[in-house]
Protein backbone atom coordinates (compact mmCIF):
# COMPACT_ATOMS: atom_id res chain seq x y z
CA UNK A 1 0.00 0.00 0.00
CA UNK A 2 1.21 3.47 -0.92
CA UNK A 3 2.26 5.89 1.84
CA UNK A 4 -0.72 8.16 2.63
CA UNK A 5 -0.57 11.67 1.22
CA UNK A 6 -1.37 13.94 4.16
CA UNK A 7 -0.42 17.12 2.35
CA UNK A 8 -3.68 17.75 0.60
CA UNK A 9 -5.93 16.08 3.19
CA UNK A 10 -6.87 19.37 4.90
CA UNK A 11 -7.73 20.97 1.56
CA UNK A 12 -9.82 17.98 0.52
CA UNK A 13 -11.70 17.99 3.83
CA UNK A 14 -12.41 21.72 3.55
CA UNK A 15 -13.50 21.33 -0.07
CA UNK A 16 -16.09 18.84 1.15
CA UNK A 17 -17.36 21.42 3.64
CA UNK A 18 -15.56 20.36 6.83
CA UNK A 19 -14.87 23.30 9.15
CA UNK A 20 -11.18 24.34 9.05
CA UNK A 21 -10.58 23.63 12.75
CA UNK A 22 -11.79 20.03 12.36
CA UNK A 23 -9.91 19.61 9.07
CA UNK A 24 -6.56 20.82 10.42
CA UNK A 25 -6.86 18.87 13.65
CA UNK A 26 -7.80 15.68 11.79
CA UNK A 27 -4.68 16.00 9.65
CA UNK A 28 -2.52 16.39 12.74
CA UNK A 29 -4.18 13.44 14.47
CA UNK A 30 -4.00 11.15 11.43
CA UNK A 31 -0.35 12.05 10.86
CA UNK A 32 0.50 11.32 14.52
CA UNK A 33 -1.48 8.08 14.35
CA UNK A 34 0.49 7.00 11.29
CA UNK A 35 3.79 7.84 13.03
CA UNK A 36 2.68 5.81 16.08
CA UNK A 37 1.85 2.83 13.84
CA UNK A 38 5.24 3.09 12.15
CA UNK A 39 7.01 3.29 15.52
CA UNK A 40 5.09 0.24 16.79
CA UNK A 41 5.97 -1.79 13.69
CA UNK A 42 9.63 -0.79 13.95
CA UNK A 43 9.61 -1.79 17.62
CA UNK A 44 8.27 -5.20 16.52
CA UNK A 45 11.33 -5.60 14.31
CA UNK A 46 9.94 -4.57 10.91
CA UNK A 47 12.16 -2.81 8.41
CA UNK A 48 11.48 0.86 7.75
CA UNK A 49 9.78 0.11 4.42
CA UNK A 50 7.65 -2.71 5.84
CA UNK A 51 6.72 -0.59 8.86
CA UNK A 52 5.49 2.23 6.60
CA UNK A 53 3.55 -0.15 4.36
CA UNK A 54 1.97 -1.87 7.37
CA UNK A 55 1.08 1.49 8.97
CA UNK A 56 -0.53 2.72 5.76
CA UNK A 57 -2.57 -0.49 5.57
CA UNK A 58 -3.73 -0.19 9.19
CA UNK A 59 -4.63 3.45 8.75
CA UNK A 60 -6.58 2.78 5.58
CA UNK A 61 -7.45 4.91 2.59
CA UNK A 62 -7.51 8.68 2.89
CA UNK A 63 -10.56 8.71 0.57
CA UNK A 64 -12.50 6.68 3.16
CA UNK A 65 -11.62 9.14 5.91
CA UNK A 66 -12.74 12.06 3.72
CA UNK A 67 -16.07 10.36 2.99
CA UNK A 68 -16.57 9.45 6.70
CA UNK A 69 -15.97 13.06 7.70
CA UNK A 70 -18.13 14.42 4.87
CA UNK A 71 -21.04 12.25 5.97
CA UNK A 72 -21.15 14.10 9.31
CA UNK A 73 -23.17 17.26 8.88
CA UNK A 74 -22.25 18.57 12.33
CA UNK A 75 -18.58 18.86 11.30
CA UNK A 76 -19.36 21.08 8.33
CA UNK A 77 -19.26 24.85 8.13
CA UNK A 78 -22.42 26.84 8.53
CA UNK A 79 -22.54 27.62 4.80
CA UNK A 80 -22.45 23.93 3.90
CA UNK A 81 -25.09 23.02 6.47
CA UNK A 82 -27.49 25.74 5.36
CA UNK A 83 -26.54 26.49 1.73
CA UNK A 84 -29.79 28.29 0.87
CA UNK A 85 -29.53 30.60 3.87
CA UNK A 86 -25.87 31.22 3.06
CA UNK A 87 -26.79 32.26 -0.48
CA UNK A 88 -29.03 34.97 0.99
CA UNK A 89 -26.95 36.01 4.00
CA UNK A 90 -23.51 36.22 2.36
CA UNK A 91 -24.41 38.73 -0.38
CA UNK A 92 -26.30 40.86 2.20
CA UNK A 93 -23.34 40.73 4.57
CA UNK A 94 -21.04 41.80 1.74
CA UNK A 95 -23.29 44.77 0.98
CA UNK A 96 -23.42 45.68 4.65
CA UNK A 97 -19.64 45.75 5.05
CA UNK A 98 -19.08 47.60 1.76
CA UNK A 99 -19.17 51.08 3.40
CA UNK A 100 -16.47 49.93 5.79
CA UNK A 101 -14.09 49.19 2.90
CA UNK A 102 -12.64 52.76 2.66
CA UNK A 103 -12.18 52.86 6.45
CA UNK A 104 -10.36 49.53 6.35
CA UNK A 105 -8.21 50.74 3.47
CA UNK A 106 -7.38 53.87 5.49
CA UNK A 107 -6.36 51.82 8.52
CA UNK A 108 -4.26 49.54 6.35
CA UNK A 109 -2.47 52.51 4.75
CA UNK A 110 -2.32 54.73 7.85
CA UNK A 111 1.35 55.91 7.47
CA UNK A 112 0.81 56.84 3.82
CA UNK A 113 -2.39 58.69 4.68
CA UNK A 114 -0.63 60.54 7.54
CA UNK A 115 2.13 61.73 5.18
CA UNK A 116 -0.44 62.76 2.59
CA UNK A 117 -2.44 64.67 5.24
CA UNK A 118 0.68 66.43 6.54
CA UNK A 119 1.69 67.46 3.00
CA UNK A 120 -1.81 68.78 2.35
CA UNK A 121 -1.76 70.76 5.60
CA UNK A 122 1.69 72.23 4.85
CA UNK A 123 0.60 73.22 1.34
CA UNK A 124 -2.56 74.83 2.73
CA UNK A 125 -0.64 76.79 5.34
CA UNK A 126 1.92 77.95 2.76
CA UNK A 127 -0.79 79.06 0.31
CA UNK A 128 -2.74 80.78 3.11
CA UNK A 129 0.37 82.61 4.29
CA UNK A 130 1.20 83.68 0.72
CA UNK A 131 -2.32 84.99 0.16
CA UNK A 132 -2.19 86.84 3.48
CA UNK A 133 1.09 88.53 2.53
CA UNK A 134 -0.32 89.52 -0.84
CA UNK A 135 -3.47 90.86 0.77
CA UNK A 136 -1.40 92.91 3.25
CA UNK A 137 0.71 94.28 0.40
CA UNK A 138 -2.43 95.34 -1.45
CA UNK A 139 -3.87 97.03 1.65
CA UNK A 140 -0.74 98.78 2.95
CA UNK A 141 1.67 98.64 0.03
CA UNK B 1 -10.45 2.50 7.58
CA UNK B 2 -8.53 -0.64 6.72
CA UNK B 3 -11.37 -2.82 8.00
CA UNK B 4 -14.94 -1.84 7.44
CA UNK B 5 -17.57 -2.36 10.09
CA UNK B 6 -20.81 -4.11 9.21
CA UNK B 7 -23.94 -1.92 9.26
CA UNK B 8 -25.20 -3.36 12.57
CA UNK B 9 -22.09 -1.91 14.21
CA UNK B 10 -23.62 1.53 13.88
CA UNK B 11 -23.36 3.30 17.24
CA UNK B 12 -20.89 0.78 18.68
CA UNK B 13 -17.76 2.89 18.15
CA UNK B 14 -19.46 5.77 19.96
CA UNK B 15 -20.43 3.56 22.89
CA UNK B 16 -16.94 2.05 23.18
CA UNK B 17 -15.19 5.41 22.95
CA UNK B 18 -17.41 6.96 25.62
CA UNK B 19 -16.95 3.93 27.88
CA UNK B 20 -13.15 4.00 27.59
CA UNK B 21 -12.97 7.75 28.08
CA UNK B 22 -15.07 7.41 31.21
CA UNK B 23 -11.97 5.96 32.89
CA UNK B 24 -9.36 8.49 31.77
CA UNK B 25 -8.44 10.91 28.98
CA UNK B 26 -6.82 9.37 25.91
CA UNK B 27 -5.69 10.24 22.38
CA UNK B 28 -6.72 8.53 19.14
CA UNK B 29 -4.03 5.89 18.79
CA UNK B 30 -4.36 4.99 22.46
CA UNK B 31 -8.12 4.63 22.06
CA UNK B 32 -7.84 2.25 19.10
CA UNK B 33 -5.39 0.08 21.04
CA UNK B 34 -7.63 0.16 24.11
CA UNK B 35 -10.68 -0.89 22.10
CA UNK B 36 -8.77 -3.85 20.67
CA UNK B 37 -7.53 -4.83 24.15
CA UNK B 38 -10.87 -4.28 25.92
CA UNK B 39 -12.85 -6.31 23.38
CA UNK B 40 -10.26 -9.07 23.03
CA UNK B 41 -9.77 -7.92 19.41
CA UNK B 42 -13.36 -9.05 18.68
CA UNK B 43 -14.04 -5.50 17.62
CA UNK B 44 -11.28 -4.00 15.57
CA UNK B 45 -12.24 -0.59 14.32
CA UNK B 46 -10.71 0.88 11.20
CA UNK B 47 -8.06 3.12 12.69
CA UNK B 48 -8.94 6.35 10.89
CA UNK B 49 -12.66 5.90 11.49
CA UNK B 50 -12.47 6.99 15.11
CA UNK B 51 -11.51 10.59 14.32
CA UNK B 52 -14.81 11.56 12.67
CA UNK B 53 -16.59 9.90 15.63
CA UNK B 54 -14.43 11.73 18.18
CA UNK B 55 -14.94 15.08 16.45
CA UNK B 56 -18.70 14.53 16.28
CA UNK B 57 -18.84 13.63 19.97
CA UNK B 58 -16.87 16.75 20.78
CA UNK B 59 -19.17 18.83 18.59
CA UNK B 60 -22.28 17.60 20.41
CA UNK B 61 -20.69 18.30 23.78
CA UNK B 62 -20.08 14.71 24.92
CA UNK B 63 -16.30 15.09 24.81
CA UNK B 64 -13.82 17.86 25.23
CA UNK B 65 -10.45 17.95 23.52
CA UNK B 66 -7.20 19.51 24.67
CA UNK B 67 -3.71 19.60 23.23
CA UNK B 68 -0.98 18.23 25.42
CA UNK B 69 2.74 18.02 24.55
CA UNK B 70 4.00 14.45 25.09
CA UNK B 71 7.39 13.13 23.96
CA UNK B 72 8.03 15.89 21.45
CA UNK B 73 4.57 15.63 19.90
CA UNK B 74 1.43 17.59 20.66
CA UNK B 75 -1.28 15.03 21.28
CA UNK B 76 -4.99 15.77 21.22
CA UNK B 77 -6.43 14.21 24.35
CA UNK B 78 -10.16 13.57 24.71
CA UNK B 79 -12.09 13.40 27.95
CA UNK B 80 -15.71 12.84 28.87
CA UNK B 81 -17.97 15.75 29.86
CA UNK B 82 -20.97 15.58 32.17
CA UNK B 83 -23.19 15.51 29.09
CA UNK B 84 -21.05 12.66 27.73
CA UNK B 85 -21.65 10.62 30.88
CA UNK B 86 -25.38 11.02 30.37
CA UNK B 87 -25.02 9.97 26.74
CA UNK B 88 -22.95 6.94 27.80
CA UNK B 89 -25.63 5.91 30.28
CA UNK B 90 -28.33 6.17 27.59
CA UNK B 91 -26.28 4.17 25.08
CA UNK B 92 -25.48 1.49 27.65
CA UNK B 93 -29.16 1.14 28.53
CA UNK B 94 -30.11 0.90 24.84
CA UNK B 95 -27.37 -1.62 24.16
CA UNK B 96 -28.39 -3.85 27.12
CA UNK B 97 -32.02 -3.77 26.03
CA UNK B 98 -31.10 -4.77 22.47
CA UNK B 99 -28.70 -7.44 23.72
CA UNK B 100 -31.39 -8.89 25.99
CA UNK B 101 -33.91 -8.88 23.15
CA UNK B 102 -31.54 -10.66 20.80
CA UNK B 103 -30.61 -13.24 23.45
CA UNK B 104 -34.27 -13.95 24.10
CA UNK B 105 -34.89 -14.35 20.38
CA UNK B 106 -31.90 -16.65 19.98
CA UNK B 107 -32.94 -18.85 22.89
CA UNK B 108 -36.52 -19.26 21.69
CA UNK B 109 -36.51 -18.66 17.93
CA UNK B 110 -40.08 -19.97 17.58
CA UNK B 111 -41.40 -16.88 19.32
CA UNK B 112 -39.17 -14.49 17.45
Amino acid sequence: MREPDFNDLAARLMQSGIAPRHAHRTVQEIRDHYDDLVDAALADGATSQTARRQAAHELGRIEDLVSEMSARRELKTWAFRYPRAAMVVYPLACLAVLPAAPVNAGIANAPLLARWGASLLAAGLFTGALLLVLQLLILFG
Amino acid sequence: MAKSNPPFMSGVPELLLLRLLDNREMYGYELVRSIKAATGEAISLGEGVIYPVLHSLERNGSLKARRKPVGGRTRVYYSLTKQGRGRLQDLQDDWRRIQQGIETALESPGHA
